[in-house]
Protein backbone atom coordinates (compact mmCIF):
# COMPACT_ATOMS: atom_id res chain seq x y z
CA UNK A 1 0.00 0.00 0.00
CA UNK A 2 2.90 2.36 -1.23
CA UNK A 3 1.52 6.25 -1.72
CA UNK A 4 4.70 7.50 -3.33
CA UNK A 5 4.28 11.48 -3.05
CA UNK A 6 6.80 12.88 -5.45
CA UNK A 7 6.41 16.43 -3.40
CA UNK A 8 6.21 17.13 0.13
CA UNK A 9 4.18 20.45 1.04
CA UNK A 10 3.43 22.42 4.24
CA UNK A 11 0.63 22.56 5.65
CA UNK A 12 0.07 26.61 5.61
CA UNK A 13 -3.76 26.54 6.69
CA UNK A 14 -3.10 24.05 9.37
CA UNK A 15 -5.43 22.12 8.15
CA UNK A 16 -6.83 18.88 10.05
CA UNK A 17 -5.56 16.09 7.92
CA UNK A 18 -3.01 14.83 10.35
CA UNK A 19 -3.58 11.86 12.20
CA UNK A 20 -2.93 13.59 15.47
CA UNK A 21 -6.19 15.38 15.02
CA UNK A 22 -8.96 13.11 14.30
CA UNK A 23 -11.59 15.23 15.05
CA UNK A 24 -14.40 16.75 13.14
CA UNK A 25 -13.98 20.02 12.36
CA UNK A 26 -16.88 22.51 13.65
CA UNK A 27 -16.61 24.90 10.44
CA UNK A 28 -20.17 25.24 9.40
CA UNK A 29 -21.57 24.45 6.00
CA UNK A 30 -22.13 28.23 5.70
CA UNK A 31 -18.73 28.89 5.76
CA UNK A 32 -17.68 27.05 3.50
CA UNK A 33 -20.65 27.80 1.03
CA UNK A 34 -19.88 31.63 1.50
CA UNK A 35 -16.15 31.14 0.46
CA UNK A 36 -15.95 33.35 -1.85
CA UNK A 37 -12.41 32.38 -3.21
CA UNK A 38 -12.55 31.50 -6.59
CA UNK A 39 -9.48 29.30 -5.79
CA UNK A 40 -10.15 25.04 -7.10
CA UNK A 41 -11.66 22.95 -5.09
CA UNK A 42 -8.67 20.36 -6.16
CA UNK A 43 -6.12 21.05 -8.19
CA UNK A 44 -4.22 18.09 -9.54
CA UNK A 45 -0.81 18.81 -10.86
CA UNK A 46 1.55 15.95 -12.58
CA UNK A 47 -0.66 13.09 -11.41
CA UNK A 48 0.83 9.59 -12.46
CA UNK A 49 -0.58 6.20 -10.93
CA UNK A 50 0.74 2.83 -11.65
CA UNK A 51 -0.52 -0.40 -11.15
CA UNK A 52 1.87 -3.76 -9.20
CA UNK A 53 1.88 -4.80 -12.60
CA UNK A 54 3.34 -1.77 -13.89
CA UNK A 55 0.24 -0.64 -15.86
CA UNK A 56 0.70 3.21 -16.27
CA UNK A 57 -3.13 4.11 -15.79
CA UNK A 58 -2.81 7.64 -15.38
CA UNK A 59 -0.18 9.77 -17.09
CA UNK A 60 0.70 13.56 -15.61
CA UNK A 61 -2.91 14.33 -15.27
CA UNK A 62 -3.05 18.03 -14.58
CA UNK A 63 -6.55 19.82 -13.84
CA UNK A 64 -8.44 21.94 -11.63
CA UNK A 65 -11.92 21.50 -10.45
CA UNK A 66 -13.83 24.90 -9.92
CA UNK A 67 -15.90 24.70 -6.77
CA UNK A 68 -19.44 23.98 -6.12
CA UNK A 69 -19.78 22.85 -9.55
CA UNK A 70 -20.24 19.22 -11.22
CA UNK A 71 -17.74 17.73 -13.19
CA UNK A 72 -18.08 14.72 -15.26
CA UNK A 73 -14.85 12.53 -16.07
CA UNK A 74 -15.63 10.49 -18.88
CA UNK A 75 -13.72 7.83 -21.10
CA UNK A 76 -14.06 4.39 -22.62
CA UNK A 77 -13.26 1.78 -20.41
CA UNK A 78 -9.64 1.33 -19.03
CA UNK A 79 -8.98 5.46 -19.68
CA UNK A 80 -7.91 5.76 -16.15
CA UNK A 81 -10.77 7.70 -15.05
CA UNK A 82 -12.18 5.79 -11.79
CA UNK A 83 -8.39 5.20 -10.60
CA UNK A 84 -7.93 9.09 -10.89
CA UNK A 85 -10.73 9.72 -9.32
CA UNK A 86 -9.94 7.09 -6.76
CA UNK A 87 -6.67 9.45 -6.44
CA UNK A 88 -8.48 12.12 -5.37
CA UNK A 89 -9.07 10.87 -1.83
CA UNK A 90 -6.14 8.20 -1.53
CA UNK A 91 -8.63 5.71 -2.16
CA UNK A 92 -5.95 3.77 -4.55
CA UNK A 93 -3.63 2.96 -1.44
CA UNK A 94 -6.33 0.13 -0.65
CA UNK A 95 -4.93 -1.63 -3.66
CA UNK A 96 -1.70 -3.43 -2.70
CA UNK A 97 1.45 -2.10 -4.89
CA UNK A 98 -0.15 1.18 -6.47
CA UNK A 99 2.04 4.02 -6.45
CA UNK A 100 1.25 7.98 -7.04
CA UNK A 101 3.10 10.60 -8.37
CA UNK A 102 2.12 14.26 -8.81
CA UNK A 103 0.41 16.27 -6.62
CA UNK A 104 -3.28 16.35 -5.61
CA UNK A 105 -3.97 19.72 -3.68
CA UNK A 106 -7.19 20.22 -1.19
CA UNK A 107 -6.83 23.82 0.03
CA UNK A 108 -3.39 23.96 -1.13
CA UNK A 109 -2.72 21.04 0.65
CA UNK A 110 -0.89 17.91 -0.64
CA UNK A 111 -2.99 15.30 0.39
CA UNK A 112 -0.40 13.08 -0.13
CA UNK A 113 2.51 15.02 1.73
CA UNK A 114 3.71 13.18 4.67
CA UNK A 115 2.07 13.31 7.80
CA UNK A 116 -1.26 13.88 6.20
CA UNK A 117 -4.05 10.85 7.53
CA UNK A 118 -6.07 9.75 4.78
CA UNK A 119 -8.41 8.82 7.25
CA UNK A 120 -8.70 12.84 6.84
CA UNK A 121 -8.60 13.22 3.82
CA UNK A 122 -11.64 11.20 3.11
CA UNK A 123 -13.48 13.01 5.65
CA UNK A 124 -13.19 16.12 3.35
CA UNK A 125 -13.29 14.08 0.08
CA UNK A 126 -16.38 11.82 0.79
CA UNK A 127 -16.61 8.99 -2.03
CA UNK A 128 -20.11 7.80 -3.82
CA UNK A 129 -19.81 4.55 -5.51
CA UNK A 130 -20.97 2.50 -7.89
CA UNK A 131 -23.17 -0.14 -6.37
CA UNK A 132 -25.32 1.66 -3.15
CA UNK A 133 -23.19 -0.11 -0.29
CA UNK A 134 -25.01 1.24 3.17
CA UNK A 135 -24.16 -0.54 6.14
CA UNK A 136 -25.95 -3.53 7.70
CA UNK A 137 -27.37 -0.97 10.29
CA UNK A 138 -30.49 1.38 10.16
CA UNK A 139 -31.15 3.72 8.14
CA UNK A 140 -30.47 6.41 10.95
CA UNK A 141 -27.57 4.27 11.96
CA UNK A 142 -26.30 5.20 8.47
CA UNK A 143 -25.77 8.63 8.64
CA UNK A 144 -24.78 8.83 12.16
CA UNK A 145 -22.38 6.17 12.13
CA UNK A 146 -19.86 8.04 10.32
CA UNK A 147 -20.86 11.54 12.02
CA UNK A 148 -20.02 9.76 15.32
CA UNK A 149 -16.66 7.96 14.58
CA UNK A 150 -15.82 11.64 13.28
CA UNK A 151 -16.71 13.06 16.99
CA UNK A 152 -20.19 14.75 15.91
CA UNK A 153 -21.20 15.63 19.34
CA UNK A 154 -24.18 17.65 17.80
CA UNK A 155 -27.92 17.04 18.03
CA UNK A 156 -27.35 13.74 15.86
CA UNK A 157 -31.07 13.53 15.18
CA UNK A 158 -31.04 17.00 13.34
CA UNK A 159 -27.97 15.44 11.67
CA UNK A 160 -29.54 12.62 10.34
CA UNK A 161 -32.39 14.84 8.93
CA UNK A 162 -31.24 17.33 7.40
CA UNK A 163 -28.63 14.95 5.61
CA UNK A 164 -31.77 12.88 4.40
CA UNK A 165 -33.51 16.23 3.77
CA UNK A 166 -30.74 17.44 1.11
CA UNK A 167 -30.64 14.09 -0.74
CA UNK A 168 -34.60 13.86 -0.62
CA UNK A 169 -35.01 10.98 1.11
CA UNK A 170 -36.34 12.28 4.10
CA UNK A 171 -40.10 12.21 3.35
CA UNK A 172 -39.66 8.55 2.33
CA UNK A 173 -38.05 7.07 5.25
CA UNK A 174 -38.47 9.66 7.97
CA UNK A 175 -41.10 6.66 9.61
CA UNK A 176 -39.05 4.02 8.94
CA UNK A 177 -36.02 4.90 10.67
CA UNK A 178 -35.03 1.84 12.35
CA UNK A 179 -35.67 -0.05 9.59
CA UNK A 180 -32.51 -1.67 7.72
CA UNK A 181 -31.03 0.30 5.31
CA UNK A 182 -31.25 -3.02 3.48
CA UNK A 183 -35.02 -2.46 2.74
CA UNK A 184 -34.85 0.30 1.10
CA UNK A 185 -34.93 0.14 -3.05
CA UNK A 186 -31.70 0.33 -4.74
CA UNK A 187 -32.17 3.77 -5.61
CA UNK A 188 -33.18 4.88 -2.56
CA UNK A 189 -29.65 2.64 -0.65
CA UNK A 190 -27.99 5.14 -3.13
CA UNK A 191 -29.12 8.16 -2.06
CA UNK A 192 -29.09 7.01 1.50
CA UNK A 193 -25.06 6.29 0.77
CA UNK A 194 -25.15 10.08 -0.56
CA UNK A 195 -26.57 11.52 2.61
CA UNK A 196 -23.57 9.29 4.62
CA UNK A 197 -21.11 10.84 2.62
CA UNK A 198 -22.68 14.52 3.50
CA UNK A 199 -23.52 13.72 6.85
CA UNK A 200 -19.68 14.29 7.43
CA UNK A 201 -20.06 17.46 5.88
CA UNK A 202 -17.67 17.37 2.86
CA UNK A 203 -16.28 19.87 0.66
CA UNK A 204 -15.82 17.85 -1.99
CA UNK A 205 -18.24 14.26 -3.51
CA UNK A 206 -16.81 12.12 -5.43
CA UNK A 207 -19.12 10.07 -7.51
CA UNK A 208 -17.72 6.73 -9.47
CA UNK A 209 -20.64 5.71 -11.98
CA UNK A 210 -22.94 6.70 -9.30
CA UNK A 211 -26.33 5.76 -10.83
CA UNK A 212 -24.73 2.79 -13.48
CA UNK A 213 -26.89 0.01 -11.09
CA UNK A 214 -30.26 1.98 -10.80
CA UNK A 215 -32.86 2.43 -12.63
CA UNK A 216 -34.27 5.34 -15.24
CA UNK A 217 -36.34 6.88 -12.43
CA UNK A 218 -33.78 6.57 -9.61
CA UNK A 219 -31.25 7.63 -11.56
CA UNK A 220 -33.42 10.65 -12.61
CA UNK A 221 -33.67 11.62 -8.38
CA UNK A 222 -29.89 11.20 -8.18
CA UNK A 223 -29.57 13.74 -11.24
CA UNK A 224 -31.96 15.82 -9.61
CA UNK A 225 -30.15 15.42 -6.47
CA UNK A 226 -27.02 16.72 -7.62
CA UNK A 227 -28.05 20.34 -9.25
CA UNK A 228 -28.87 20.75 -5.82
CA UNK A 229 -25.46 19.32 -4.16
CA UNK A 230 -23.22 21.29 -6.22
CA UNK A 231 -24.70 24.91 -4.55
CA UNK A 232 -22.63 23.24 -1.27
CA UNK A 233 -20.12 20.76 -2.41
CA UNK A 234 -18.03 20.49 -5.33
CA UNK A 235 -18.99 17.18 -7.05
CA UNK A 236 -16.96 14.86 -9.54
CA UNK A 237 -18.71 11.95 -11.14
CA UNK A 238 -16.80 9.19 -13.46
CA UNK A 239 -19.84 8.29 -15.86
CA UNK A 240 -20.05 5.89 -18.64
CA UNK A 241 -22.99 7.15 -19.25
CA UNK A 242 -22.35 10.55 -22.20
CA UNK A 243 -25.96 11.51 -21.96
CA UNK A 244 -25.76 11.94 -18.08
CA UNK A 245 -22.53 13.75 -17.98
CA UNK A 246 -23.73 16.60 -20.55
CA UNK A 247 -27.39 16.82 -18.21
CA UNK A 248 -25.60 16.95 -15.24
CA UNK A 249 -21.88 18.53 -15.26
CA UNK A 250 -20.63 22.36 -15.89
CA UNK A 251 -17.44 21.17 -17.28
CA UNK A 252 -16.38 17.57 -18.54
CA UNK A 253 -13.10 15.85 -19.09
CA UNK A 254 -12.20 13.34 -21.42
CA UNK A 255 -9.47 11.03 -20.89
CA UNK A 256 -7.98 8.49 -23.20
CA UNK A 257 -5.35 5.72 -21.91
CA UNK A 258 -4.68 7.87 -18.90
CA UNK A 259 -4.21 11.08 -20.37
CA UNK A 260 -6.34 13.97 -20.48
CA UNK A 261 -7.18 14.87 -23.67
CA UNK A 262 -10.04 17.64 -23.35
CA UNK A 263 -11.35 19.38 -20.39
CA UNK A 264 -14.01 22.28 -21.51
CA UNK A 265 -17.88 23.75 -20.38
CA UNK A 266 -19.60 20.61 -20.60
CA UNK A 267 -22.06 22.21 -23.65
CA UNK A 268 -18.45 23.15 -25.62
CA UNK A 269 -17.19 19.53 -25.23
CA UNK A 270 -20.55 17.99 -26.46
CA UNK A 271 -21.72 20.44 -28.94
CA UNK A 272 -17.92 21.39 -30.50
CA UNK A 273 -15.10 19.18 -29.11
CA UNK A 274 -11.64 20.93 -30.10
CA UNK A 275 -10.17 17.27 -30.26
CA UNK A 276 -11.19 14.94 -32.96
CA UNK A 277 -10.46 11.89 -30.50
CA UNK A 278 -13.07 13.76 -28.30
CA UNK A 279 -15.28 14.32 -31.35
CA UNK A 280 -15.48 10.48 -32.37
CA UNK A 281 -15.46 8.94 -28.76
CA UNK A 282 -18.50 11.59 -27.62
CA UNK A 283 -20.42 10.46 -30.83
CA UNK A 284 -19.99 6.88 -30.38
CA UNK A 285 -17.32 5.77 -32.73
CA UNK A 286 -14.91 4.31 -30.44
CA UNK A 287 -15.08 3.10 -27.10
CA UNK B 1 -20.09 1.01 -29.60
CA UNK B 2 -18.72 0.49 -33.00
CA UNK B 3 -19.19 3.28 -36.00
CA UNK B 4 -22.84 4.31 -35.36
CA UNK B 5 -23.61 2.25 -38.51
CA UNK B 6 -27.54 2.71 -37.93
CA UNK B 7 -26.72 6.83 -37.37
CA UNK B 8 -24.54 6.66 -40.26
CA UNK B 9 -26.20 5.07 -42.70
CA UNK B 10 -29.95 6.96 -41.52
CA UNK B 11 -27.84 10.32 -42.08
CA UNK B 12 -26.66 9.14 -45.37
CA UNK B 13 -30.50 8.56 -46.58
CA UNK B 14 -31.56 12.06 -45.10
CA UNK B 15 -28.35 13.56 -47.28
CA UNK B 16 -29.66 11.83 -50.47
CA UNK B 17 -33.23 13.34 -49.64
CA UNK B 18 -32.10 17.09 -49.38
CA UNK B 19 -29.82 16.71 -52.18
CA UNK B 20 -33.07 15.39 -53.62
CA UNK B 21 -35.04 18.34 -52.42
CA UNK B 22 -32.30 21.09 -53.47
CA UNK B 23 -32.44 19.28 -56.97
CA UNK B 24 -36.19 19.57 -57.61
CA UNK B 25 -36.28 22.99 -55.97
CA UNK B 26 -33.11 24.14 -58.60
CA UNK B 27 -34.85 21.94 -61.47
CA UNK B 28 -38.34 24.35 -60.03
CA UNK B 29 -36.71 27.50 -60.74
CA UNK B 30 -34.85 26.42 -63.86
CA UNK B 31 -38.20 25.69 -65.63
CA UNK B 32 -40.17 28.82 -64.21
CA UNK B 33 -37.84 30.79 -65.70
CA UNK B 34 -37.77 29.11 -68.91
CA UNK B 35 -41.87 29.51 -68.93
CA UNK B 36 -40.78 33.32 -68.48
CA UNK B 37 -38.53 33.13 -71.33
CA UNK B 38 -41.10 31.39 -73.66
CA UNK B 39 -44.09 32.11 -72.18
CA UNK B 40 -44.93 28.45 -71.78
CA UNK B 41 -47.99 28.70 -69.37
CA UNK B 42 -48.22 25.24 -69.30
CA UNK B 43 -44.40 24.57 -68.00
CA UNK B 44 -45.21 27.24 -65.49
CA UNK B 45 -48.03 25.04 -64.02
CA UNK B 46 -46.24 21.88 -64.19
CA UNK B 47 -43.87 24.16 -61.07
CA UNK B 48 -46.89 24.85 -59.19
CA UNK B 49 -47.79 20.63 -59.15
CA UNK B 50 -43.76 20.05 -58.36
CA UNK B 51 -44.00 22.27 -55.38
CA UNK B 52 -45.93 19.62 -53.81
CA UNK B 53 -43.08 17.32 -54.25
CA UNK B 54 -40.27 19.60 -52.40
CA UNK B 55 -43.03 20.35 -49.58
CA UNK B 56 -43.13 16.41 -49.08
CA UNK B 57 -39.81 15.93 -48.88
CA UNK B 58 -39.07 18.55 -46.12
CA UNK B 59 -41.85 16.58 -43.97
CA UNK B 60 -40.21 13.59 -44.74
CA UNK B 61 -36.72 15.08 -44.08
CA UNK B 62 -37.55 17.01 -40.92
CA UNK B 63 -39.62 13.58 -39.27
CA UNK B 64 -36.52 11.54 -40.27
CA UNK B 65 -33.93 13.86 -38.51
CA UNK B 66 -36.59 14.61 -35.63
CA UNK B 67 -36.48 10.47 -35.33
CA UNK B 68 -32.85 10.58 -34.99
CA UNK B 69 -32.37 13.02 -32.42
CA UNK B 70 -35.10 11.46 -30.21
CA UNK B 71 -33.38 8.04 -30.88
CA UNK B 72 -29.64 7.78 -31.67
CA UNK B 73 -29.05 10.97 -29.37
CA UNK B 74 -26.45 12.70 -31.72
CA UNK B 75 -23.55 14.73 -30.13
CA UNK B 76 -21.52 17.22 -31.69
CA UNK B 77 -20.71 17.12 -35.62
CA UNK B 78 -23.79 14.80 -35.99
CA UNK B 79 -25.81 16.73 -33.63
CA UNK B 80 -24.72 19.76 -35.70
CA UNK B 81 -25.69 18.33 -38.74
CA UNK B 82 -29.24 17.68 -37.75
CA UNK B 83 -29.93 21.05 -36.62
CA UNK B 84 -28.24 22.35 -39.80
CA UNK B 85 -30.79 19.84 -41.94
CA UNK B 86 -33.74 21.56 -40.13
CA UNK B 87 -32.48 25.32 -41.46
CA UNK B 88 -31.71 23.61 -44.95
CA UNK B 89 -34.90 22.27 -45.79
CA UNK B 90 -36.43 25.24 -44.18
CA UNK B 91 -34.98 27.55 -46.53
CA UNK B 92 -35.25 25.32 -49.26
CA UNK B 93 -38.91 24.90 -49.09
CA UNK B 94 -39.50 28.40 -49.05
CA UNK B 95 -37.06 28.83 -52.51
CA UNK B 96 -39.43 26.10 -53.86
CA UNK B 97 -42.28 28.65 -52.97
CA UNK B 98 -40.42 31.76 -54.64
CA UNK B 99 -40.07 30.00 -57.93
CA UNK B 100 -43.70 28.89 -57.93
CA UNK B 101 -44.13 33.09 -57.56
CA UNK B 102 -42.12 33.37 -60.33
CA UNK B 103 -43.95 30.83 -62.36
CA UNK B 104 -47.59 32.22 -60.99
CA UNK B 105 -46.01 35.62 -62.41
CA UNK B 106 -45.63 33.82 -65.76
CA UNK B 107 -49.39 32.74 -65.97
CA UNK B 108 -50.77 35.83 -65.00
CA UNK B 109 -48.43 38.26 -67.04
CA UNK B 110 -49.22 35.66 -70.05
CA UNK B 111 -50.35 37.17 -73.22
CA UNK B 112 -48.81 40.31 -72.72
CA UNK B 113 -46.31 42.20 -74.93
CA UNK B 114 -42.96 41.02 -73.31
CA UNK B 115 -41.24 42.70 -71.05
CA UNK B 116 -37.96 44.02 -71.59
CA UNK B 117 -36.50 43.27 -67.83
CA UNK B 118 -37.51 39.88 -68.49
CA UNK B 119 -33.43 39.66 -68.60
CA UNK B 120 -32.65 40.65 -65.77
CA UNK B 121 -35.06 38.42 -63.93
CA UNK B 122 -33.76 35.59 -65.77
CA UNK B 123 -30.05 36.51 -65.06
CA UNK B 124 -31.48 37.02 -61.15
CA UNK B 125 -32.97 33.35 -61.70
CA UNK B 126 -30.08 31.54 -63.41
CA UNK B 127 -28.02 32.64 -60.22
CA UNK B 128 -30.82 31.52 -57.44
CA UNK B 129 -30.31 27.94 -59.70
CA UNK B 130 -26.02 28.13 -59.23
CA UNK B 131 -26.94 29.68 -55.89
CA UNK B 132 -29.44 26.47 -54.81
CA UNK B 133 -26.99 23.43 -56.29
CA UNK B 134 -23.93 24.88 -54.53
CA UNK B 135 -25.56 25.59 -51.18
CA UNK B 136 -26.58 22.18 -50.99
CA UNK B 137 -23.67 21.00 -52.74
CA UNK B 138 -21.43 22.69 -49.86
CA UNK B 139 -23.72 20.94 -47.13
CA UNK B 140 -23.13 17.46 -48.82
CA UNK B 141 -19.53 18.32 -49.19
CA UNK B 142 -18.88 19.96 -45.74
CA UNK B 143 -17.57 22.35 -47.39
CA UNK B 144 -17.71 25.73 -45.29
CA UNK B 145 -15.55 27.51 -47.92
CA UNK B 146 -17.95 26.83 -50.97
CA UNK B 147 -20.21 27.94 -48.43
CA UNK B 148 -18.91 31.66 -48.25
CA UNK B 149 -18.20 31.54 -51.97
CA UNK B 150 -21.82 30.52 -52.94
CA UNK B 151 -23.19 33.03 -50.29
CA UNK B 152 -21.37 35.86 -52.16
CA UNK B 153 -23.57 35.24 -55.12
CA UNK B 154 -26.23 37.08 -53.69
CA UNK B 155 -24.46 39.80 -54.72
CA UNK B 156 -25.02 39.52 -58.30
CA UNK B 157 -28.77 38.82 -57.45
CA UNK B 158 -29.50 41.83 -55.14
CA UNK B 159 -27.23 43.69 -57.70
CA UNK B 160 -30.00 42.91 -60.75
CA UNK B 161 -33.01 43.15 -58.27
CA UNK B 162 -32.14 46.88 -57.91
CA UNK B 163 -31.53 47.51 -61.22
CA UNK B 164 -35.21 45.71 -61.60
CA UNK B 165 -36.52 47.82 -59.43
CA UNK B 166 -34.89 51.29 -60.88
CA UNK B 167 -36.31 50.35 -64.34
CA UNK B 168 -39.73 49.24 -63.30
CA UNK B 169 -40.52 52.56 -62.00
CA UNK B 170 -39.06 54.20 -64.43
CA UNK B 171 -41.37 52.75 -66.76
CA UNK B 172 -44.19 53.11 -64.48
CA UNK B 173 -43.35 56.54 -64.96
CA UNK B 174 -43.04 56.86 -68.28
CA UNK B 175 -46.47 54.82 -68.59
CA UNK B 176 -48.60 55.32 -65.80
CA UNK B 177 -51.33 53.08 -67.38
CA UNK B 178 -48.89 49.86 -66.82
CA UNK B 179 -48.54 50.34 -63.27
CA UNK B 180 -49.99 47.46 -62.35
CA UNK B 181 -47.66 44.99 -64.60
CA UNK B 182 -44.53 46.79 -63.67
CA UNK B 183 -46.03 46.36 -59.91
CA UNK B 184 -46.15 42.86 -60.23
CA UNK B 185 -42.40 42.72 -62.39
CA UNK B 186 -41.04 44.77 -58.90
CA UNK B 187 -42.93 41.56 -56.23
CA UNK B 188 -41.72 39.11 -58.44
CA UNK B 189 -38.15 40.40 -58.68
CA UNK B 190 -38.35 40.71 -54.99
CA UNK B 191 -39.27 37.03 -54.50
CA UNK B 192 -35.93 35.74 -56.23
CA UNK B 193 -34.11 38.40 -53.98
CA UNK B 194 -35.47 36.90 -51.34
CA UNK B 195 -34.58 33.47 -52.91
CA UNK B 196 -31.10 34.18 -52.85
CA UNK B 197 -31.54 35.36 -48.81
CA UNK B 198 -32.74 31.81 -48.32
CA UNK B 199 -29.82 30.06 -49.77
CA UNK B 200 -27.28 32.81 -47.80
CA UNK B 201 -29.22 31.32 -44.95
CA UNK B 202 -28.62 27.85 -46.05
CA UNK B 203 -24.62 28.57 -46.84
CA UNK B 204 -24.84 29.93 -43.09
CA UNK B 205 -26.61 26.76 -41.84
CA UNK B 206 -23.18 25.09 -43.20
CA UNK B 207 -20.66 26.96 -41.66
CA UNK B 208 -22.63 26.57 -38.25
CA UNK B 209 -22.66 22.74 -38.91
CA UNK B 210 -18.65 22.27 -40.14
CA UNK B 211 -17.39 25.13 -37.74
CA UNK B 212 -19.87 25.36 -34.73
CA UNK B 213 -19.94 28.87 -35.27
CA UNK B 214 -23.02 31.10 -36.15
CA UNK B 215 -22.16 33.67 -38.95
CA UNK B 216 -23.89 36.69 -40.73
CA UNK B 217 -22.89 35.92 -44.89
CA UNK B 218 -22.99 38.71 -47.13
CA UNK B 219 -24.29 41.32 -44.83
Amino acid sequence: MTANSTTTRENPQGLDLAPEAPTLRTESLDAVKNDASDAPALDVRGLDIRYADGFHAVKGLAMSFPKRSVTAIIGPSGCGKSTALRAFNRMNELIPGTTTGGEVLFRGVNIYAPGVDPVQVRRWIGMVFQKPNPFPKTIYENIAWGARINGFQGDMDELVESSLVQVALWDEVKDKLKKSAYALSGGQQQRLCIARAIAVRPEIILMDEPTSALDPISTSKIEDLLDELKKRYTIIIVTHNMQQAGRVSDSTAFLLHGELVEYAPTKDLFFNPRDERTESYISGRFG
Amino acid sequence: MGNRTQLMDEMNRLRHDLLLMGTRVEESLRKAAEAMRTQDVELAREVKADDELVNALQLKIEDQAAMLIATQQPVARDLRELVAVFKATDNLERSGDHAVHLAKAVIKLAGEPPFRHIERLERMANSGCEMVRGAVGAFLARDAEEARRIAALDDEIDHEHKAVVDEALGFMRDHPEQIERANRIIKTAGFLERLGDHMTNLCEAVVYMVEGSHVELNE
